[in-house]
């Protein structure tokens, strides 16, 4: 049987179907955000089925997760992106105990029991540092693209301090470093050091390892080292780190439907 | 429409007031439809839900009908006695007199949500520079600039010391302005050392018999202004009769917390036993109304309970709140999410906890405003919380943050540390602002992960027998 799992998050919207014959993701696929999130959600399935030769039929069942979850109405119901997260890592690795998930806007830390059942979270949402979307700003004040800019950060030998923890506030620092000729590099590696401090400080105490890095931001060059770093624990990036929301739905709505 | 429990829009409730009131039932003359607050600025009530029973819609009207009473006792002679910050033990002294009349002006930290924002209280309190990064307790300073809300009172009485931070500069800032303020002091609560006499407090701490001398001191200083204020004297049997009032109140609220919080189906909407625990503080400004008003609801609660109805899903997950939450709405958005209210803490449990009737008055006043978790350490609260947990047998817990409180950006963590580690139950914490409307799909979020977590951890049969819950938690611990 084939379900399906969309994750329609602040930047991306992914899509995911599960086999639960073969126990793998079969398909998923990734387009931008915009304002219609239904329907780019809606052609972003399809276009996942038609490519997969599946049609809408074949999918017994759908789950939709991430913030926009409760506008997508052709889906069979709605589970949040935190339980989706820890249902996808789990499934990828089953070893995982702690899940750091930093999306476009948002981070979340992901405590999982022996189980792999969730045990607590942390979230931040209300800020933008500590998020995908504060490396994009650095990266347009650095004047390229961030996968660049990420690279040219694991040159640095010395990261520069950036102390503060507001995004307008860092980016005033930012252009102070700059104008004062630190090298690119060096700028890049301090923001990733101080998201990661950000994201450490959400960690709490508690944290078990292995820890799993999920969300758009695992994939950015040099962010797992940084991370691994500022925790003292080794942070794997967890496969299809962009998808492990959609799989996770995927794989839910399997279960609800057994 | 039915008798069946049920929350209701505005809208519903018009339609349902026309038709109990053609079939016969009778309320007092403060009580009318809702819509008219709405008319008179309160917006807020048409986002919200209610509940449908008569008992429900009285206590909503003895709320919204506070500032015409404060402003009836004043034509009528009666003095006005603004208790701020102190949450429950001056007006007990208060009404013990009979002509005094105690409110809490503190309570217009409600107003920005409710008119949602249209008082323009905010924004004056920026003026006066208290900003956003203070407590939206300073919209009493609007407040009481535009008199738009309650009368000036007559006597402005607050605690100092071991009070929060922020409301402390907001009330200096009051004082400075021209409400001259009688402050009275409130230590911080410590242990008492080996060699001092250990007092005991409502809710089982304790604390040095000099700390205990000390605010009784402060409190005889407060009751002495409340004398002459009133033109009468507080004798002991007074204070006594006015203290087994409040016990009356608290009583009724501690059979109505019980039973909304510890039935199997709730019988009570979280947002209405929001309101109803208010009514600790100050009685709302009307004590013998506070109890009628209690009464209604507690037989509305307790008949609900015998008929085994009530709200929500049956497997709704069972969430200690903690902390009073600045926009209302936030209530029904738990329940929706598919939680429910058992146990709070909305930083008040004393003046839920009986104040003592076997010692002397006041020495039993001075215990009870010790016993006030915001002048004790954190670790003490977070305590208090646990016990409180495994009392109503919560399976999750919601630390709300008030923006700009001083004591919320520290205790949370202790709070939320301490209960994961002695019970191992799963917590979050949420800052809800006066009005939460743009930031409702992740505060939706977060109350629905709560809500799925609990549900995964726990399977069927341990979350019929809550019990086992705890057991779990000490195991973790």
């Amino acid at each position: 049987m084939i379900y399906a799992g969309m994750d329609i998050g602040s930047r991306t919207i992914k899509a995911a179907l599960f086999d639960t014959g073969s126990q793998t993701m079969i398909a998923c696929k990734l387009r931008d955000q915009g304002v219609d999130q239904q329907g780019l959600t809606r052609d972003l399935y399809n276009h996942t089925l038609f490519e997969s030769g599946l049609a809408r039929s074949s999918v017994a069942r759908s789950v939709a997760t991430g913030y926009g979850r409760n506008a997508i109405e052709f889906a069979d119901t709605t589970i949040t992106e935190i339980t989706c997260h820890a249902a996808g890592v789990r499934h990828l690795h089953p070893d995982v105990r702690t899940i750091v998930d930093i999306g476009g806007e948002d981070s979340k830390i992901i405590r999982l029991d022996d189980r792999g059942r969730v045990q607590d979270f942390a979230m931040n949402d209300r800020c933008a540092a500590g998020t995908g979307r504060f490396m994009e700003i650095v990266a347009r004040l650095l004047e390229g693209d961030l996968t660049s800019v990420a690279r040219a950060a694991e040159l640095s030998v010395k990261p520069a301090a950036i102390s503060s923890m507001c995004v307008v506030f860092a980016e005033t620092e930012i252009i102070g470093l700059l104008a004062s000729g630190t090298p690119i590099q060096d700028i890049m590696a301090g923001v990733q050091k101080s998201i990661a401090s950000r994201i450490v400080g959400m960690v709490g105490k508690h944290a078990r390892e292995p820890f799993y890095f999920t969300g758009g931001v695992a994939l950015v060059p040099g962010m797992a080292q940084a991370l691994s770093n500022m925790l003292g624990h080794e942070v794997k990036v967890s496969q299809s780190a962009q998808f492990t929301g959609a799989l996770g739905a995927a794989i839910i709505a399997s279960r609800q439907a057994a | 429409m039915t008798d069946r429990p049920a929350q209701i829009t505005l809208d519903q409730w018009e339609s349902r007031y026309a038709s109990l009131l053609q079939a016969g039932t009778i309320w007092p003359d403060y009580c009318g439809p809702l819509s008219h607050y709405v008319h008179e600025g309160d917006r807020r009530l048409t986002s919200l839900i209610f509940d449908n029973s008569p008992a429900a819609f009285r206590l909503w009207n003895f709320l919204l009908t506070e500032e015409d009473r404060l402003h009836r006792a004043r034509a009528e002679g009666r003095r006005l006695v603004g208790a701020m910050k102190d949450l429950g033990t001056v007006p007990v002294m208060a009404f013990s007199l009979d002509n005094l009349v105690a409110f809490y002006p503190d309570g217009a930290w409600w107003i920005p949500c409710v008119m949602e924002l249209g008082a323009g209280l905010l924004e004056i309190a920026d003026q006066f520079g208290v900003d956003e990064s203070f407590c939206p307790v300073r919209a009493m300073l609007g407040a009481f600039l535009t008199e738009a809300h309650f009368p000036i009172p007559d006597l402005l009485v607050c605690s100092a010391g071991a009070v929060c931070d922020d409301f402390s500069a907001i009330a200096q800032r009051l004082n400075g302005m021209g409400f001259p303020i009688l402050w009275w002091e409130i230590p911080h609560r410590r242990r008492p050392e080996e060699d001092e006499k250990a007092l005991e407090l409502p809710g089982g701490r304790t604390a040095p018999e000099a700390q205990v001398l000390l605010v009784k001191a402060e409190l005889q200083r407060v009751c002495s202004a409340l004398e002459a204020l009133a033109g009468q004297k507080i004798d002991d049997a007074r204070l006594r009769a006015g203290i087994r009032k409040a016990n009356s109140v608290r009583m009724q609220l501690k059979r109505l917390r019980d039973l909304a919080y510890g039935a199997k189906i709730c019988p009570m909407p979280g947002l209405e036993m929001l309101i109803a625990e208010m009514l600790a503080i100050h009685f709302c400004s009307d004590r013998d109304e506070t109890t009628a008003v209690l009464a209604d609801l507690l037989s509305t609660a307790q008949a609900r309970v015998q008929a085994r109805l009530g709200f929500g899903e049956k497997d709704a997950v069972r969430i200690f709140w903690v902390n009073p939450v600045a926009d209302l709405r936030v209530m029904n958005l738990l329940e929706q999410c598919g939680g429910r209210i058992c146990g709070t803490e909305y930083l008040f449990t004393h003046a839920l906890d009986l104040i003592p009737e076997d010692l002397d008055p006041m020495e039993a006043l001075a215990r009870t405003a010790l016993a006030d978790p915001m002048v004790g350490s954190s670790a003490d609260r977070a305590e208090r919380i646990c016990r409180d947990i495994r009392h109503f047998r919560a399976e999750g817990v919601v630390i709300s943050r008030i923006p700009g409180a001083s004591h919320c950006a520290l205790e949370g963590a202790i709070i939320g540390q301490t209960v994961q580690e002695r019970l191992g139950l799963p917590v979050i914490e949420i800052e809800i602002p006066p009005l939460t409307d743009a930031m409702s799909p992740t505060i939706r979020t977060r109350l629905e992960a709560l809500v799925e977590t609990v549900r995964s951890q726990v399977c069927s049969v341990q979350r019929r027998d809550p019990e086992k819950i705890i057991n779990k938690g000490k195991a973790i611990a």
